[in-house]
């Protein structure tokens, strides 16, 4: 049994980047973090879909072995998709960052709670 | 049916992004402004309507955009539970909209993304594909986190932020689920993949990718340790009311509906029906619990929506035909009463430029119509005989006959009441200072909600039809005897207010079980972990 495929590198990517969620108290870290969660899915799509003797479709010839189109369909939106967000989260933590001064999750949380008192 | 569903979800879409581009800066603008909204909405609910008529005629109907064929393509499906709750979405977001028009200043961007959030609710309530499912999910949290933090003030830049991450956080999980299942069993269709699971050979394969939508769903859904970014959410001080009523009325209720097509999926696989039926309960108790113990009223509101999605999951993950039928009916009745009540602390809010439960008096004297409304909203959310919530708790209580959960219903009814007791502290007394002059006109969404509670528990029997295609009526002895029962548990619920919870200070206890994120991502963690670990041994 082979350890090094596509699938259990991006387990453990995906899993190293929920870990960071977990335990890095900084806003742009978590960003970064959502951003290696998201990598870790691509590969794990696009690498279910293939085998090693699978030929790209480039002319009109070679249609017979090619991966699996519809992993890579869904990760072209999903790209998209991360695009979107990240920069979303990223402008958002301007203004998060002109309100607190900080991006620690844990100061910022402190200093909601005292001004909602 | 000729592409109708797909209009229903584009329609919005499309028309709403145009809609930003509209200044609102003078009358006529502004008159502009309401006509279309307006229209919008009359297209979508007799577009609706029209699917409700068509599926119940014809039955379940399907379109695969593109005309790819079965399991390939991306297919919207109608169904009798998803058209209805579609309409109503729909119907909620007309109030909403309407509530939002007449407020003083009105900006048109709010509109654009309302109507916009709109087009991608009806687009999850009617995806039967798990990755459209996704994209769906991912483009709503951005515009809702849009609108939360639309004032850009400290408290809601935060609130945006935190709601932003976590749910991005929870949709990777959802998303990596959908890839391991895609990569074992080559369909993301739910109902290809309910054939594909029947006939399934390695059930062990499957426990990872369900653990972790499951982690997903619940924290959309705010299940007990993954809630704490609801309330932050959904009563944000500065976002407009008719928002919050529009997070908790309806969005929250796609997590529960998102749980309900993913339980229905695996129900060959993995009976996970007991473990939700104990979540459901201790999120219901947690829910109320810190309810009773907030002071602003928006939050004691939003803290309340989970304390009934609690009571929806416990129906649903009774296993019983009736209690099923009686949770998805509290899902619509609590679509209701809860924007009734959002909308009409707008509104005491306005007014009376505070949020804190015990210095607002004498709301009755003050504005009677609003007050009314919220009295009627409030019967409804405790189940007060002939109010809508009193059929779907009977539905639900009627298949937990005989159970534990039996006794669950009624404590969490309990709980509910206490919390509401001490809501409705702010409709009696006298207040000295002058009030902000509320036109009347605003009072008059409110008020039609209200009705409407009403009239689902009185034409209960016609609506359940209508919706359900379900006959449904109430045995009037067992009725009666839960009216009764709900006086008694009232008495209950007032006594242990007045002598015992009004005297603990259990806000400082409450403010400290709140988690910052990454307490709730490794909350998220351990849950995905125990999930595993209760389905290996317990559910296979």
């Amino acid at each position: 049994m082979e350890l090094i495929t596509g699938e259990n590198i991006s387990i453990l990517i995906f899993f190293a980047g929920f870990s960071g969620l977990m335990l890095k108290r900084n806003v742009i870290k978590s960003i970064i973090c959502i951003g290696i969660m998201q990598a870790a899915i691509i590969i794990f799509f696009l690498s279910s879909g293939l085998s090693p003797d699978n030929v790209p479709p480039i002319d009109a010839t070679g249609l017979q072995n090619v991966a699996d189109p519809l992993p890579q369909a869904l990760m072209i939106t999903d790209i998209v998709i991360g695009i979107g967000v990240t920069a979303m989260a990223l402008s958002l933590f301007i203004h998060m960052y002109h309100q607190f001064g900080t991006s620690d999750w844990e100061k910022a949380f402190k200093l909601r709670k005292d001004s909602e008192e | 049916m000729n592409n109708i569903l797909v209009y229903l979800v584009l329609f919005p879409i499309l028309t709403g992004s145009f809609l930003g581009l509209l200044k609102c800066n003078n009358t006529r603008k502004r008159k502009i402004l309401t006509i279309v909204t307006i229209f919008i909405q009359s297209l979508l609910l007799i577009g609706s309507l029209y699917v409700l008529t068509y599926v119940k005629d014809f039955g379940t109907t399907a379109q695969n955009i593109g005309n790819w064929p079965d399991f390939i393509g991306i297919t919207l499906k109608a169904d009798i539970y998803a058209v209805s709750f579609v309409l109503m979405s729909i119907s909620l977001f007309t109030f909403a909209i309407i509530y939002q028009l007449t407020e003083n200043d009105i900006e048109s961007r709010v509109f654009s993304l309302l109507i916009i959030l709109e087009g991608l609710i009806i687009g999850i309530f009617l995806s039967n594909d798990l990755f459209n499912i996704f994209v769906l999910i991912e483009v709503a949290t951005i515009v809702i986190s849009l609108l939360i933090m639309y004032k850009k003030d400290t408290i809601s830049t935060y609130d945006g932020m935190l709601y932003l991450l976590v749910n991005i956080a929870a949709m990777s999980l959802f998303l990596f689920g959908i890839g391991m299942l895609y990569k074992m069993t080559g369909v993301i269709d739910l109902t290809g993949l309910k054939d594909v699971l029947s006939v399934f050979p390695d059930k062990k394969a499957l426990i990872v990718p369900y653990g972790l939508m499951l982690t997903a769903v619940c924290l959309k859904s705010a299940v007990l340790p993954l809630f704490s970014w609801l309330p932050h959410a959904h009563a944000t001080p500065s976002a407009p009311s008719a928002i919050s009523a529009v997070l908790s009325g309806i969005y929250v209720k796609s997590g529960i509906y998102l749980f309900l097509r993913l339980q229905n999926v695996f129900s060959d696989v993995f009976d996970t029906y007991y473990l939700f039926l104990i979540l459901g309960f201790v999120t219901a108790v947690a829910g109320f619990m810190l309810a009773v113990s907030q002071k602003d009223i928006k939050l004691i509101l939003a803290y309340h929506t989970i304390s009934q999605i609690g009571m929806i999951m416990m129906g649903l993950s009774m296993n019983s035909e009736s209690a099923y039928l009686g949770a998805v009916y509290h899902i619509i009745n609590h679509a209701f009463f809860k924007s009734c009540l959002f909308l009409s602390a707008g509104l005491i809010i306005s007014a009376y430029k505070s949020r804190n439960v015990y210095k607002i008096k004498g709301v009755f004297k003050n504005m009677p119509i609003t007050a009314t409304a919220c009295v009627m909203a409030i019967l409804g959310i405790t189940g007060a005989p002939l109010f809508n919530g009193s059929i779907s708790k009977y539905w639900i209580s009627y298949g937990a006959k005989g159970g534990w959960a039996e006794y669950a219903l009624i404590l969490i009814n309990i709980g509910t009441m206490i919390s509401f007791i001490k809501y409705s502290g702010m409709l009696t007394g006298n207040y000295d200072s002058t009030l902000v002059k509320i036109s009347k006109k605003r009072s008059v969404p409110v008020l039609i909600l209200s009705v409407m509670c009403l009239l689902g528990g009185i034409l209960s029997e016609p609506i359940i039809s209508f919706l359900f295609n379900v006959q449904m009526s109430p045995n009037l002895l067992d009725y009666l005897e839960k009216s009764l029962l709900f006086f008694v548990s009232l008495g209950i619920a007032y006594l242990l207010y007045r002598y015992a919870i009004s005297k603990v200070n259990l806000y400082k206890i409450a403010s400290r079980l709140e988690l910052g994120f990454n307490g709730i991502c490794i909350s998220m963690g351990v849950f995905f972990l125990v999930m595993l670990l209760y389905i290996r041994i317990f559910a296979m």
